[in-house]
């Protein structure tokens, strides 16, 4: 929804696998707080305003469950989101491994292979636990096509704004160049064609 | 077979998967040394004891019982395994057309390869019914049959397995294990065996992770385990009771707006003042951020009422919820028990609410939340709930989870205008999942059961060939692993002597093997009574009970041999002297064992063997209070099963659409490369409206109930792929309206969640048109 104002809106979602940090990095990002509790979420929307390269955007970011029986409301966030924080916890590849379904199932859904997406790996103050090498999540970075990548620390508010700001400027590239094929390409063609009908009953 | 009268410690565990009672009491309290305030240290060998005689007894066909209960217990089992074995082929059902979804929409883009149309297309093939086959050898029957015996009578080889495999690999083994190994849903070995074999896993879990915060939060094998099991049929039929009625009424109210952030609500209320006066007055700009939302006057007094009705909305949620406590089933429990225990055990100091957090991790999060959200995906209600009772579902969601943890409201601070829900009940809430752990353990029944498999001959699996090989496949991929955890001499000599696993075979040629299942290493029966440390006065007195039993429930309701104060003698000796020679059987026998009772010193004739005589009433009174139970149990599996078939219907639709959605892709291209085929055009076929509403194609209808007898629809298929909707009305020549429609928008529309076809004076049900298509304009099969 474009606003009359100068500020933009974006609907970022965030997604990973259960207990990775998402909300503990979304928290961290809106509300500059530490969340110690064991408080798994099934859904929470955020919204935060933030300076990026001198324009003042809207961010409407929703912190999704990571519990896979949740997956089911997945879809419904994939279409409405612009760009996908991707987390992962250094501390588990197979929470790593979770993220190339997700992928998958955003580019399906948004029927295209370039929406803004930002790989995470959390936790990495926990250095001692590290099960995820930072070339493995490069590699997987490589893979998407250069997709870009940090390390972060919810806890130590490491990096935490960076990939916020990273993939709002990627989303705000990404408009710029849909508006330009939108004007180029027709409209989707409306379902059916309705003819002929004249009778009142 | 006939039910013996000690069948109750059977029917209380089975029933316990769905409810009744506390199970192991009630066989404890039909004890006969349950009336002396002695018995504690024995009870649990005289539990065993029923179940050894139970076992023993479990072919006597001297006499078939056939009163109400007999029949309705029967009608039960029938129910029982005609749910387990359709539950099973929904999973299998389920899978497909989860893999088929994630693939039409990239055929209606057109984005598919042929390759992997084939591949598609290889999904579709046979994949509804598998054929019965058997092994080529015997041999191979045998060995296999020794393997799966040994699989499933010792759960902690699937236990390792389950932990070592990889996410891709899991649902493979867990079909098998949950709906084959231990697919008899309703049956207490096979359901305590996988219980155990949960134990083992979550025990392991907590063995494994560092601190308490991140138990069971991560997606693992566990946490897939857990889902799949809900998923069996007493988790469903619990869901249904709880929450079906609860949820129904609520997105009843489609306009019904309970939306309590204040940034959304601002955002509805400046919408629709915009709409109403066109303009949105300078005082209410866009985009201010949650603070200033939450200070607007207007939008807390939105807010206050919604707030109220919340917390009533969850309140009743929730004393549903606790007010099922009973219904809750035993395996579920269990497992919260289970949670408790292991957590008590590794971190000593754990206060309540710690507990409590991890219970309602897996109770609510796991478990009850995810069908509150999503309740189609658990079949509770039929279409997709509208926004508004969406997000209100999501709001009672979350309420029940920061009940059951302990919310900071440092996430989202809105929340925090709920704490009198959370404050108000989490002394309820944490009383309830303490209570959710009050449940029996089954070991020393286990223990008895296993027996019991060992002496039976007739164990059988019924499995398919690929299920075979995948446990198989996946014993030796990890067979180096599996060795280092624990001892697997046993395991491994199957396994030798069944050399490398086969692969899968084409789905075509998937069978479904019966497997008679039995031990390489074969313990004698006789060895039993020593193991267990029974007395011949125990197996005396127990044969004695059951034997009256079954005489009082065979005798007819006029002898007056069954009226009361009973008579054990004149039981007996009406019995013996009827012509009907089990009945006569019966009768000598039970005037012998009450003489070997008086021998053993165990009873008296001078009181009329009293407390034999007390334990007989009390059994009958019990057998009497359990056909109800039966009767009901049966009414709420009846709902479940049907459930169950519908979605069946809802799933193999599902695939039939895509199937001949796949045959029209694919004979179209076909058409381009070689010569054009002959096209036939089908149709047209006429539809009444009247026959249209009934079958729920139509779902909302503009015409006036007058003139629908006027209307008919014509549908016409030009080529494959395409039809001709037309309208009619009675009497005139051209059609009202006419519509174009491609299968491929149909389906479109159906992944996008479109329910609605709307055709002017009718609104079409996208699912049920795409149903109806298939049904009369199948083409013939590529």
């Amino acid at each position: 929804m474009s606003s009359r104002g100068t500020r933009r809106e974006y609907n970022i979602v965030v997604l990973g696998a259960g207990g990775v940090g998402k909300s503990c990095l979304t928290a961290q990002f809106v509300q500059n707080v530490w969340i110690e509790s064991y408080d798994p979420t099934i859904e929470d929307s955020y919204r935060k305003v933030i300076e990026v390269d001198g324009r003042s955007c809207v961010l409407e970011i929703l912190d999704t469950a990571g519990t896979e029986q949740f997956t089911a409301m997945r879809e419904i966030y994939m279409k409405t989101g612009q760009g996908f924080l991707l987390v992962y916890s250094i501390t588990s590849l197979s929470t790593l491994h979770e993220l190339t379904d997700l992928r998958d199932q955003i580019l399906r859904i948004k029927e295209t292979d370039h929406v803004p997406i930002v790989i995470v790996g959390n936790k990495s103050d926990l250095e001692e636990d590290r099960a995820v090498s930072r070339n493995r999540a490069i590699h997987l970075s490589q893979s998407w096509g250069r997709v870009p990548f940090y390390e972060t620390s919810a806890r130590k508010r490491q990096n935490v704004d960076e990939v916020f700001m990273d993939l709002c400027r990627q989303i705000m590239r990404n408009e710029a160049v849909l508006d330009e094929t939108r004007s180029e390409r027709s409209e989707k063609k409306p379902l059916g064609k309705k003819k002929g009908f004249c009778l009142i009953l | 077979m006939a039910l013996t009268m000690l069948a109750p410690s059977r029917t209380s565990t089975s029933s316990s998967s769905s409810n009744v009672n506390p199970y192991p009491q009630v066989t404890r309290q039909n004890t006969f040394s349950s009336s002396d305030g002695t018995r504690s240290a024995r009870t649990s060998k005289r539990y065993s004891v029923t179940a050894l005689y139970m076992s023993m007894h479990a072919h006597d066909k001297d006499i078939e019982i056939e009163d109400d209960l007999a029949r309705v217990q029967k009608t039960l089992r029938d129910l029982k395994a005609k749910i387990s074995s359709q539950s099973k082929k929904n999973f299998v059902l389920e899978k497909d057309v989860r893999y088929l979804d994630s693939r039409i929409a990239l055929l209606i883009q057109n984005r598919m390869a042929l390759e992997e149309q084939n591949e598609v297309a290889s999904h579709l093939e046979d994949s509804v019914e598998i054929l019965e086959g058997t092994f080529p050898s015997d041999q191979k029957t045998q060995q296999y049959g020794n393997l799966f015996f040994l699989l499933q009578s010792e759960p902690r080889h699937i236990a390792a397995l389950c932990r070592l495999v990889t996410m891709a690999e899991i649902d493979a083994l867990l079909q098998t294990v949950m709906f084959t190994i231990y697919g008899n849903q309703y049956e207490s070995r096979e359901e305590h065996l996988l219980l155990t074999m949960f134990q083992s896993v979550l025990s392991a879990q907590f063995d494994t992770t560092p601190e308490y915060s991140s138990l069971l939060r991560a997606n693992t094998p566990v946490s897939r385990m857990m889902t799949t099991y809900t998923r069996r049929g007493p988790g469903q039929s619990y869901l249904k009771t709880v929450l079906a009625d609860q949820i129904n009424s609520l997105i009843e109210h489609k306009d019904l707006n309970l939306e309590i952030n204040p940034l959304k609500v601002y955002e509805q209320m400046i919408k629709q003042i915009e709409e109403d006066t066109g303009t949105l007055p300078s005082n209410m700009p866009r985009g201010i951020s949650a603070e200033e939302a939450a200070e607007n006057p207007q939008v807390q007094a939105i807010i206050e009422p919604r707030l109220t009705m919340l917390m009533k909305i969850a309140n009743s949620f929730l004393t549903t919820i606790i007010d099922n406590l009973n219904e809750t089933p035993y395996g579920i429990r269990w497992i919260c028990k289970q949670i408790r225990s292991l957590t008590k055990r590794k971190y000593p100091d754990a206060k309540e609410q710690v507990i409590c957090t991890l219970i309602g991790g897996f109770f609510f999060l796991r478990f009850l939340n995810p069908a509150i959200v999503t309740p189609r995906s658990y079949m509770l209600v039929d279409g997709m709930p509208s926004e508004h009772p969406r997000r209100t579902l999501t709001l009672i969601a979350k309420m029940l989870q920061n009940l059951a943890n302990k919310p900071s409201y440092a996430k989202e601070p809105y929340m925090a205008s709920l704490a009198p829900f959370v404050h108000h009940n989490k002394a309820r809430i944490n009383k309830f999942l303490m209570d959710l752990c009050e449940v029996g353990d089954f070991y020393e029944s286990l223990e008895m059961d296993q027996y019991v498999a060992l002496s039976k001959k007739d164990l059988e699996l019924s499995i398919t060939l690929n299920e075979i090989y995948t446990t198989h496949q996946l014993l030796e991929k990890h067979a180096k692993e599996l060795n280092k955890a624990q001892d697997v001499s046993h395991l491994n000599v199957l396994l030798a002597e069944l050399g490398p696993a086969p692969a899968q075979v084409p789905r075509k040629e998937n069978r479904v093997i019966t497997l008679p299942l039995y031990s390489r290493w074969e313990s004698a029966i006789d060895d039993l009574t020593a193991a267990l440390d029974i007395t011949q006065e125990d197996v005396c007195y127990m044969e004695a009970k059951s034997t009256f039993v079954q005489l009082l429930r065979t005798l007819p309701a006029t002898s007056p041999a069954v009226r009361k104060p009973l008579n054990l003698t004149k039981i007996a000796d009406t019995a013996a002297k009827m012509r009907d020679m089990g009945m006569f059987r019966k009768g000598m026998r039970a005037l012998e064992l009450l003489e070997q009772l008086r021998d053993l010193g165990v009873a008296t004739d001078q009181d009329g063997y009293l407390l034999l005589r007390e334990e007989v009433e009390q059994e009958l009174v019990h057998l009497g209070s359990l056909k109800d139970k039966v009767v009901e149990e049966t009414k709420k599996l009846d709902e479940v099963y049907k459930t169950i078939r519908d979605h069946n219907t809802y799933l193999v639709g599902q695939l039939e659409t895509y199937k001949s959605y796949l045959h029209n892709v694919r004979s179209q291209s076909e058409g381009k490369q070689r010569k054009q085929q002959k096209q036939t055009v089908l149709g047209p076929y006429k539809f009444t409206h009247q026959q249209l509403e009934k079958e729920g194609v139509i779902q909302k209808s503009n015409v006036p109930d007058n003139r629908r007898a006027n209307i008919f629809f014509n549908i016409t298929s030009p080529m494959p792929g395409t039809f001709v909707i037309s309208l009619h009305y009675k009497g005139r020549n051209r059609g009202l309206l006419e519509l174009d429609l491609k299968l491929d928008d149909l389906l479109e529309m159906q992944q996008n969640g479109q329910d609605e076809l709307d055709l002017e004076y009718v609104q079409f049900n996208v699912p049920k048109v795409l149903t109806l298509l298939n049904k009369r304009f199948a083409r013939k099969k590529w």
